[in-house]
């Protein structure tokens, strides 16, 4: 072959790279999401390194846009770092490590009762089990505050003082234990799914195979089941931890009014005082231990699967440990626990929602205003209820678009990203791709609408100043489910065979073709319960958006806290009851889908 | 309905080379089948026939079209090369019904509604898949479902069919029914078959002609019968035959002599091969084995009997040479008997030890 004809040869190549279809997404999408997601965390610490227009205040030598320590050092060597940076700091790790060491015994114990337990009981106990993380936090802690209101830091008096007569201990009311106890119940039943799932992978014959060398049970539990589980105990630890740390406005209800913070709530303290820098220099610590945390999980994580490699596909299954005589008191126990954590919450808002004063308990003082009524300057300093409220109304409808919206640009998105990625799986880029689209992840909400706020504060090129408008919400909040839509686009095409497509191909079929009639067809069951997972993922999201907020683009969570920031509790807790039942009857709907689907592959086979 | 023409074909994987220059023709209509064991580049031939996999070097004619050159710089995508394929899992689409699977072919070229009907209706029928043509391929045995692929195929009625172990997924005995439908289902459409498989029992049955691979390159194209008898190299040769072809290492006892001895054995080869050192191939069925002495042979005894049904499978040894003979199934050898062994020497291939290959054809 000579010189000409090889560069032709190579034209030619390139030509039909570059025309084709699927390589023209991966391209586009990798440029896209670089700015979204890489880019972003540049421009924040970047801000942090920069003096900006509101640091002439502190400094004389701030000229903005100019390099400068200043921000960091203080953060953690000034008279001010002990309380911006050290003591949350402190109160973020304890109350963290505090609610996952409960999360995970309470999720270990149920993981096991379910799995591996004869109780009696599980298939409804197992749905109420997973509500507390599916409503949002804030709901348990409005619920906590509820009971355990303390007049001391003024408002009303909550249920624990209405009936024993005393004012709770303040430690109980707000504080450490109460944000370490609420963030327990929002995350034991992440930690049981876990456990639950490496509980399910343990194969009983290596529990018989020491049963019949007259083992005794618990001696079974202490030396074979604990040791097998315990990587993915540990994983599950830190997996929790690196999510309790992120967690904004639960803590900040439980702990503001007694200057009690966090990391994460001083991010958003910070940003109010108009301390931005600060405020984003913490962002960046509070990513760092976040990644920390991920990174130690995945070495766990993959220890375990070299040492422990259980999964055969052989001779597996999974045998129950009968309690005996324990079974009903067990089942008590749990079923108690359940109530308590997943139901009672929302009975109590409910109630809440409902009383004309709170903290005042007895029957006349029960009305359906915060509800139904009109304006009423005696009464929330007039704010009508929420079937005549504009402000709630308008939220709703922000929230509904702003949900579904987000669901389906991020399932469609998430699914194209996944065919590239499990098609081109030996393509340096279409792996990047895969990379990009998985940092989300690593990055605490409150963090990731930190870095969304630096970098459209202002317009940047062809790209306007997306501050304030709902482009913006729409935006973060599909990048934000990106590697949970990836995830589940993964599964889905990869279970859609190459020589399915290939057929196709062969038959004729353009690329587009296939799209539509082969992969889309077969990848939507997948895709609608992706959709519905990001459906209700971003209905219950706060802290991701509580800081690109504004009057106009206002959501039911936002508003929620609003009212909770300014002590209307009947209408906050209205708000978020709507919010956790929305939130229920779209994991009921995703449920059902997942059970019509089973139902119809068991018809088949 | 279509030659097939492969020329100089390269291709490769980063350092790995899958295809090593392979050259190859098709006649038209004929049932082609790649054989060889996993990895040897059978599949990626076919790979690169349908234009799923495009080639780094040489060129590919079917029909009369060019579909691939490396040097004129054409690559026809697989719907542009009128060929049909059916591959190893089926394909079927699940979300489509069996009329709406072998449907897709004909909405692809745009036929119009009233002649995609009937053209569906008589291939469903010509298969006998009628009646279940509203089902979806989950709920049909293996067999319908390897039906539906191949009613596929006749649907759109192309010259070359590829193939790419469509029988690998059925169970042993629906697997034999199926090759008898295979060919009469291949000799009846006349279209130019391409067979890939690593069963030497389905190669062997269903071909007219038969291409043994090893790493990426040809290593002999022969029929059935010719590729049976005279393996043209070792490798061949111990691949084809159930049981396995002795290879016995000799060398030559006089200079210039047909008698080829080792350690154990003499045989008399019945001419004179050019090389010293040779590798002898006798199928089982070419030891007689005998109770009682009989001319020039040597004395074997028997190590292990395996009867299997119509023959029986003895295993001899003489020395540390070990053979195996295949013998009538009422015959009654025991093990540890001493019996008497001559090779028919009209059967018997030589191959040259140092590289491998065959000789010179043995006389028969």
């Amino acid at each position: 072959m000579n010189l000409n004809t090889q560069k032709r040869w190579l034209d030619l190549n390139l030509r039909r790279l570059l025309l084709n279809p699927v390589n023209i997404a991966l391209t586009i999408l990798l440029i896209v999401l670089a700015y979204l997601v890489l880019w972003p965390f540049f421009q924040l610490v970047f801000e942090t390194l920069t003096w900006g227009e509101g640091d002439r205040r502190f400094s004389r030598d701030a000229v903005p846009g100019e390099f400068t320590w200043f921000h960091w050092l203080q953060a953690t060597a000034s008279p001010i770092s002990e309380k911006m940076l050290y003591s949350p700091l402190i109160n973020t790790l304890i109350t963290g490590v505090i609610a996952t060491i409960l999360a995970l015994s309470a999720g270990g114990f149920l993981a096991w009762c379910v799995v591996r337990s004869n109780m009696p009981g599980k298939g409804w106990l197992q749905p109420v089990l997973t509500l507390p993380y599916i409503i949002p936090s804030f709901a348990i802690a409005l619920a906590w505050e509820t009971v355990f209101r303390s007049p001391k830091v003024g408002g009303q008096p909550g249920l624990y003082e209405s009936i024993l007569g005393v004012a709770p201990p303040e430690w109980l009311s707000y504080g450490t234990v109460p944000i370490s106890i609420t963030l327990a119940i929002h995350y034991f039943p992440f930690a049981y799914l876990l456990v639950a799932g490496a509980l399910a992978t343990i194969d009983s014959q290596m529990e018989e195979s020491a049963l019949i060398s007259g083992a005794g049970k618990l001696t079974i539990l202490r030396k074979i089941t604990f040791p097998v589980v315990a990587p993915a105990f540990v994983a599950a630890f830190i997996l929790t931890f690196g999510k309790t740390i992120g967690q904004f406005a639960l803590p900040f209800l439980l702990g503001a009014p007694v200057q009690f913070h966090t990391v994460a709530t001083m991010v958003y303290a910070n940003l109010a005082l108009g301390l931005d820098s600060l405020a984003f220099v913490l962002a960046v610590i509070l990513i760092v231990i976040s990644l920390i945390s991920i990174w130690l999980s995945n070495r766990f994580i993959k220890k375990k699967s070299s040492r422990f490699e259980t999964i055969g596909g052989k001779g597996f299954r999974s045998r129950e440990v009968n309690l005996g005589q324990w079974r009903w008191p067990v089942f008590s126990v749990v079923a108690l626990f359940a109530f308590v954590v997943g139901i009672l919450p929302l009975i109590l808002l409910a109630i809440q929602s409902i009383m004309l004063i709170d903290g005042f308990y007895g029957l006349e003082n029960l009305t359906w205003h915060f509800w139904t009524g009109k304006s009423n300057p005696d009464i929330a300093f007039g704010e009508p209820g929420v079937f005549h409220n504009n402000n709630i109304i308008g939220a709703t409808w922000n929230t509904l678009k702003l949900a579904s919206l987000s669901a389906v640009i991020a399932s469609i998105i998430g699914l194209i990203i996944a065919y590239i990625v499990v098609r081109k799986s030996d393509n340096l880029l279409a792996n990047a791709l895969d990379q990009i689209a998985f940092i989300p992840f690593l990055f605490p909400t409150i963090a990731f609408g930190a870095m969304y706020l630096t970098l459209f504060a202002e317009p940047v090129g062809p790209i306007p100043a997306l501050y304030g408008t709902f482009t913006l919400l729409v935006l973060i909040s599909v990048v934000s489910r990106l590697p949970y839509s990836v995830k589940t686009g993964v599964t889905a095409v990869t279970q859609i065979g190459k020589e399915l497509e290939e057929a196709a191909e062969v038959a004729g079929a353009s690329w587009g073709m296939r799209f539509r009639r082969i992969v889309m067809p077969l990848a939507s069951s997948g895709l609608t319960s992706g959709m519905m997972v990001s459906f209700v993922g971003v209905m219950r999201e706060l802290s991701l958006i509580i800081l690109l907020i504004t009057p106009s683009t206002r959501v039911l969570m936002t508003a929620g806290f609003g009212y909770a920031e300014e002590g209307l509790t009947q209408l906050s807790n209205a708000l978020v009851l709507i919010v956790a039942v929305l939130t229920i009857i779209g994991e009921l709907i995703l449920w059902w889908i997942g059970k019509g689907r089973m139902t119809r592959l068991r018809e088949k086979l | 309905m279509a030659d097939i023409i492969i020329r100089n074909l390269t291709k490769k994987y980063g350092s790995e080379t899958a295809l090593n220059n392979v050259s190859l023709e098709i006649k038209s209509g004929e049932f082609m089948v790649l054989l060889g064991p996993s990895g040897c580049g059978k599949t990626t031939l076919l790979r690169c026939l349908a234009g799923l996999e495009t080639p780094d070097q040489g060129e590919i004619i079917i029909g009369d079209k060019v579909v691939f050159s490396s040097a004129d710089n054409i690559m026809s995508p697989p719907g542009e090369r009128s060929l049909g394929m059916v591959f190893q899992s089926y394909a079927l689409w699940p979300h489509m019904t069996v009329r709406d699977n072998i449907k897709f072919g004909l909405d692809v070229l745009n036929t119009p509604k009233n002649v995609s009907n009937d053209t569906l209706d008589s291939v469903l029928k010509s298969l006998g898949m009628k009646e279940f043509e509203n089902r979806y391929p989950s709920e049909l045995s293996g067999g319908q479902q390897q039906r539906v692929a191949l009613a596929r195929l006749l649907a759109t009625k192309p010259p070359v069919f590829l193939m790419d172990e469509p029988l690998s997924n059925l169970d042993a005995r629906l697997r034999m029914d199926m090759r008898v439908e295979l060919k009469k289902f291949q000799s009846e459409s006349e279209a130019t078959t391409v067979y890939v498989t690593h069963d030497q029992t389905e190669a062997m049955t269903m071909s007219t002609r038969v291409v043994v691979m090893k790493n990426g390159e040809i290593q002999q194209v022969a029929s059935p019968g010719n590729l049976y008898r005279h393996p043209s190299n070792t490798f061949v040769a111990d691949f084809i035959g159930m049981p396995r072809i002795n290879l016995i290492n000799l060398t030559k006892k006089h200079k210039d002599g047909s008698v080829f001895i080792n350690k154990d054995v003499q045989i008399d080869v019945g001419w004179v091969p050019a090389s010293n050192e040779i590798v002898l191939g006798a199928h089982p069925e070419d030891l007689v084995v005998s109770k009682k002495e009989i001319p020039s042979s040597e004395k074997y005894s028997v190590t292990a009997v395996l009867p299997n049904g119509p023959e029986t499978i003895i295993q001899l040894t003489r020395g540390k040479t070990a053979v195996i003979a295949r013998v009538a199934h009422d015959s009654s050898f025991n093990v540890d008997e001493s019996v008497y062994v001559n090779f028919s020497v009209s059967s018997l291939n030589i191959y040259d030890s140092k590289n491998g290959v065959i000789i010179e054809p043995s006389n028969n």
